[in-house]
């Protein structure tokens, strides 16, 4: 019989040689981007007061490894990256000149359903610029994440844009209590459409406004399609937030000819304000990584400000490498 | 050229049903008796097949190695599997329910226990109901716990009634109607728009066509 060498738990798993040294390179020309770009690097804490990471979505808080410190307060392991630079940046440590150009690289950690083949911990390397709002900022934040790309060398990358605004316009003027919303919600992420007719139906909502949100749900595409949803919508917020991604893309157009404007995804925990995005490439099955604007989670940490950001997952940044 | 569409169909009582239904759909496969193999194309070779197991095939499709499958409303809330659903295909009907002995009253408030395949489903109704249970998870046969004395009730598929009256049980209360759905992988759903949207509408064709 083998002598039993000391293991590994489940849902763990150890990087070496030539998968290390892809992470390394990948970081390294990302590294190269951020700093040509005028980004700083922030390697924040790994562990925080467990209330940093449910400030923003209380939904992460059930995937959180949590523990007592000798004072009995309750920790977590880092389950996010985006909630501790907002801790950093609100402790005024920064300074105050704005905007805040941030990147980090690092692991994160969340319980996950291992019997699906996944890991607790997996590495991200994200940007976050807080401090200004404007289309400039959002442009800037997506080209820098596409020349992060280019400079690691992936191809044939595809930019999802949404809005946050375009759900919010047509969901905000309906006659719904927040369990009838919730169900809405539930369905329209399960893309089932006569489900989503039905259920609005069910609860009273007007024939109009049904196909209303019919036509978002549908809408993965390209420029004529967002038009052509444009022109099926009667909601001064939800068109003013489709002017706004043509805007985006047609001033980012000349960095990537690959752009879909997917209305698909519903923002269920209403984290983002603004721009939402996500990057995909046909050899992968999951999203290579995403972001968006997220205005409203600054306040939480007691310094408002507005701020855009994305991450990118690193094992799927060393599939495609 | 785009890469065709691979589609997991389940083995079992949903197989018959989802062939003829995809026929009618326009999509004709034969799966050939006995046949080892384990991909198929239908006749047009327009799609790519697998046949799994139900209750495996919600996991293939939300990793992504598989674009698109049918699977029971059942499996996909007990898994709580992270796909869409863009049509009901309205094959498969029946629902789930909670069944205990004819005879006897049951309350859920003596702390009962309920033998179930679906012990998360179970768990989570039990707990909207402020119950405080106790759930047996059985791979089988699970009709036959109340009877040996292992529950106080079950939470199982139903689609006749007969089996439970066969065995002195009645149904309780039902938690949901099930029936098989198209379900499809969220990257496919994205970066193969087109295909998946042509592949809802065939089906959307037949299953919700004007009597």
């Amino acid at each position: 019989m083998m002598k039993p060498t000391i293991g590994l738990p489940t849902g763990y798993r150890d990087v070496v040689f030539d998968e290390a040294r892809s992470r390394r390179t990948i970081e390294r020309q990302f590294a190269d981007v951020f700093d040509k770009r005028g980004f700083g690097e922030i390697s924040p804490s790994g562990v925080e007061y467990l209330d940093v990471y449910t400030r923003g979505r209380q939904s992460i808080k059930e995937v959180t490894f949590k523990f007592l410190d000798r004072d009995d307060n309750l920790l977590a392991l880092r389950a996010d990256f985006t909630p501790a630079i907002a801790r950093v940046v609100s402790s005024g440590v920064l300074g105050e000149e704005v905007p805040y150009r941030i990147w980090y690289c690092g692991n994160v950690f969340r319980k996950a359903d291992v019997h699906r083949g996944r890991f607790h911990e997996f590495r991200q390397i994200g940007a976050e610029l807080l401090g200004a709002n404007s289309i400039e900022r959002d442009v800037e934040i997506l080209q820098v994440a596409l020349e992060c790309m280019a400079a690691a060398g992936i191809k044939d990358v595809h930019l999802h844009l949404n809005h946050a605004g375009i759900f919010r316009g047509i969901i905000n003027a309906l006659p719904l209590d927040p369990e009838a919303l919730r169900q809405v919600k539930t369905e329209i992420d399960r893309k089932d459409m006569r489900r989503v007719a039905a259920r609005l139906q069910d609860f009273g909502v007007a024939p109009d406004i049904q196909r209303q949100v019919n036509a978002i749900c549908r809408c993965v595409g390209d420029r004529d399609d967002l038009c052509a949803t444009r022109e099926a919508i009667d909601n001064q917020e939800a068109a003013a937030a489709m002017d706004a991604l043509l805007e985006l893309a047609s001033l980012l157009s000349p960095f990537t000819e690959n752009i879909v404007f997917d209305l698909t995804e519903i923002d269920e925990m209403e984290y983002y304000t603004g721009v939402m995005f996500a990057f995909f490439h046909p050899k992968v099955s999951t999203e290579l990584g995403k972001g968006g604007r997220y205005d409203a989670l600054l306040q939480e940490f007691g310094r408002s400000m507005p701020a855009v950001g994305f991450s990118f997952s690193m094992d799927n940044l060393v599939v495609l490498s | 050229m785009t890469r065709k569409l691979l589609i997991a169909l389940p083995k079992g009582r949903l197989l018959d049903k989802s062939i003829d239904l995809m026929g009618k759909a326009g999509i004709t496969v034969a799966p050939g008796d006995g046949s080892r193999l384990l991909f198929i194309e239908d006749q047009e070779r327009l799609f790519r097949f697998v046949m799994l197991k139900p209750v495996d095939i919600p996991v293939y499709v939300e990793s992504g190695v598989i674009d698109a499958g049918i699977c029971g409303s059942d499996i996909l809330r007990e898994l709580e599997s992270d796909v869409n659903e863009p049509l009901d295909l309205q094959i498969g009907r029946c629902a789930l329910v909670v069944a205990g002995p004819a005879e006897k009253e049951i309350s859920y408030r003596r702390n009962i226990h309920v033998a179930t395949k679906y012990p998360r489903t179970a768990a989570r109704f039990f707990k909207g109901k402020n119950a405080h249970v106790h759930i047996v998870k059985l791979e089988g046969s699970v009709e036959i716990a109340p009877l040996l004395g292992l529950a106080d009730v079950i939470v199982d598929l139903v689609e006749t009634g007969r089996t439970l009256k066969e065995n002195g049980m009645k149904v309780l209360e039902e938690i949901s109607p099930v029936s098989a759905k198209l379900i499809v992988n969220r990257t496919a759903m994205k970066i193969k728009a087109k295909q998946v949207n042509n592949l809802i509408s065939q089906f959307d064709r037949v299953v919700y066509a004007n009597p």
